[in-house]
């Protein structure tokens, strides 16, 4: 387990994040809330790159407060893009093999595998600072990983890599989930993780504002009102005809004459809805839902509904 | 892996770094201008011995030696030969004030110039008789070394390894910070303290090698061109003896300056404050009472240095007491003392990396 006992941080006068208490249970964890809500000063803490105002860390029964033990078991995939200043990608990842105590041929070794593993063996030898953002992710997971450690951080991941590379990339987060470690991984897109992530924390403004399986946390979002424009040319009409629907909350007319802004707290009974509307003659020429990313499900949760 | 085999694999990491960073490259040209300067010397005189043996007579010391006040231009030039350099200026008397109409002979100066290989004599002339003559070494190997001495304890301790260790040191963690790149070394699985000392074990080498050399390579450019004999002397007595310890205490200036700058740089954002309380401590321990005056790194690295620095007599109080330690500590008690202060900074230096935080937003 990672465990946050009532965890406070702050820097200075500024708000990290606020009485967290958290059990994160190994398999694929995903922080997510928008910027500067406070994920990655979590993953700093939990890794003893800052230390909390108040409260208890502890990483699989260790403190952060001990690198030497900690660091052994933990790799952590920062979002600082620097690494030693000239090192090449195999250089970044060997020489912090070399700080862990490894031989130099067993650092070389482990080095070149974790180094295939993210796709980057033909840009190895190349200078840090000349790779594109993405390769820069990839080579921070390959030097995270090329320790094999039981608690794998990482803070977006997924950021700048392209669409085969991000599918690589989750089936090695999911390989490392099924066997039993801890991967724990920020985003400030919730769509962006669902899709992998065991269980999912929601964090907003240095608080945890939901947390649990990704399902309940799906359950969440479906339970509270939900926003889409309908593109529509006889929008009255649509309009008085949603209005005799129960789950309907509010219709407004979209700025800019783009359709109709409608409030919904039933999906499923809003899509009926609409099929009904369809068969009735009356043309609907798109649906697009306005709030399913995260922010409208932090307005929701720390604003107490609709 | 052993704490000592973590430090030994940072500092080694780390040195290449340290070595051929861009942002202390000044330090390379703080440890070898006094090299560059005695060079110069060296090869001024080498130049000079090589100009005026091809011009005149070369006159042996013996000859040097006879020419004496009183002897005429042409008795001079008869004992001599040829000078080197002959030359004539005419000087017209003032009229005095009391006798203005009174007609003055213009007087005629002579000047020669002879050399023997080692020494020149300047000889000056009034009227055909020899009035002054004044002979110099071209190389004085006591005055060298006297001049070296003065280079090094207020140049090179003061003021080039001051500053070297201050840029060396001073980068080691300020200079992660400002790359953004400290929280690579803080993820390694080594404790904290353990990291600082891998990187101050980096920062000396580094400095001690540069300064330690720069004080090596600078001492034999001031000692090997001299008279051979002398030298060889110098060799036989306590040539040796001084050389090393001047390079001990450029490198325990690097031990001491290092673990100061270290600190810092851990404490404070801006080094030029730290480099500013440092330099006026360093400056005014003279004035300080004894107790105070062992806080400092100058004072432990004067006391070992071979040469006293010859101060004028005429130096006001004030002046000597900045520029000569007070009461200088013997060898043992300097290297300990220097060695105490030292672990008592890295002390402080180790409290400070610990509450340490990656927070580089705050570090632009």
């Amino acid at each position: 387990m990672i465990v946050f006992d009532n965890v406070s941080k702050f820097y200075g006068d500024v708000l990290g994040v606020n009485r967290v208490d958290l059990h994160i249970p190994p398999g694929i964890t995903s922080l997510v809330g928008p910027n500067g809500s406070g994920k990655t000063t979590l993953m700093n803490l939990m890794t003893g790159l800052v230390y909390p105002n108040s409260g208890v860390i502890q990483v699989r029964g260790i403190s952060p407060f001990a690198p030497e033990k900690l660091m052994k078991i933990l790799g952590y995939a920062t979002q600082y893009d620097a690494g030693p200043r000239g090192a090449t990608g195999f250089d970044f990842v060997y020489t912090g093999l070399l700080l862990h105590g490894f031989t130099k041929a067993e650092a070389q070794r482990r080095a070149w595998a974790s180094i295939e593993r993210v796709g980057l063996t033909g840009a190895a030898k190349r200078k840090v600072a000349g790779y594109s953002k993405g390769m820069r992710q990839r080579i921070r997971l390959a030097q995270a990983i090329a320790h094999d450690p039981e608690v794998l951080i990482l803070d977006e991941p997924l950021n700048g890599l392209d669409p085969l590379v991000r599918a690589e990339t989750i089936a090695l987060f999911r390989d490392y989930g099924a066997s039993g470690r801890h991967v724990v991984l920020s985003s400030h897109v919730l769509q962006e993780v669902d899709v992998f992530s065991d269980q999912v924390i929601l964090i907003a403004n240095g608080m945890i504002v939901a947390e649990g399986q990704i399902r309940s946390v799906r359950e969440e979002i479906h339970e509270h009102p939900s926003q889409f424009l309908l593109h529509c040319r006889n929008a009255s009409r649509v309009a008085s005809m949603l209005f005799e629907e129960e789950h309907i909350a509010e219709v407004k007319m979209a700025p800019e004459g783009q359709g109709l802004l409608v409030l919904t707290k039933n999906r499923e009974a809003f899509s009926m809805a609409l099929e009904r509307i369809a068969l009735s003659g009356t043309d609907i020429d798109g649906v697009m839902p306005t709030d399913e990313n995260v922010d409208a499900l932090y307005e929701y949760l720390i604003g107490g509904g609709r | 892996m052993t704490p000592w085999q973590q430090i030994w694999t940072i500092a080694r990491l780390e040195l290449g770094r340290v070595f051929f960073s861009k942002r202390s490259f000044w330090v390379y040209l703080l440890a070898i201008f006094p090299s560059v300067i005695f060079t110069g010397h060296a090869i001024d005189a080498t130049l000079k011995a090589r100009q005026w043996s091809g011009r005149g007579e070369k006159i042996t010391a013996e000859v040097m030696n006879k020419l004496q006040t009183g002897m005429t231009d042409q008795e001079v030039l008869r004992l001599a030969g040829k000078p080197v350099t002959d030359f004539e200026r005419t000087r017209r008397p003032r009229r005095r004030e009391e006798d203005p109409d009174a007609e003055k002979q213009p007087e005629v100066r002579r000047y020669m110039m002879y050399f023997d290989g080692k020494r020149r004599v300047d000889l000056r002339f009034e009227d055909g008789k020899l009035v002054g003559r004044n002979t110099r070494d071209l190389l004085n190997f006591e005055e060298d070394r006297k001049v070296y001495a003065g280079m090094f304890q207020f140049f090179y301790l003061r003021l080039g390894v001051f500053f070297g260790c201050l840029g060396i040191f001073i980068n080691l963690f300020r200079g992660e910070m400002l790359d953004r790149s400290l929280h690579f070394w803080f993820l390694a699985p080594v404790k904290r303290e353990v990291l600082l000392l891998g990187k101050y074990c980096a920062g000396l080498i580094a400095a001690s090698l540069i300064f330690g050399g720069g004080a090596l390579l600078s001492f034999l450019a001031m000692a090997l061109p001299q008279d051979p004999a002398e030298l060889q002397t110098f060799w036989q007595t306590n040539g040796v003896e001084h050389a090393v310890w001047y390079v001990a205490a450029a490198m325990l200036g690097c031990v001491g300056y290092g673990s100061v700058f270290l600190a810092a740089g851990l404490l404070l954002k801006n080094p030029i404050a730290p480099a500013i309380v440092m330099l006026l401590w360093e400056s005014m321990n003279g004035f300080l009472p004894d107790v105070m005056q062992k806080l400092s790194v100058l004072h432990y690295l004067q006391s070992i240095c071979p040469v006293p620095v010859p101060l004028p007599s005429d130096m006001p109080t004030v002046m000597k007491m900045l520029l000569a330690p007070a009461a200088p500590s013997s060898a043992a008690v300097a290297v300990g003392g220097l060695l105490g202060v030292t672990a008592l900074v890295l002390f402080a230096a180790t409290q400070a990396v610990r509450r340490l935080e990656i927070n580089y937003s705050t570090e632009a």
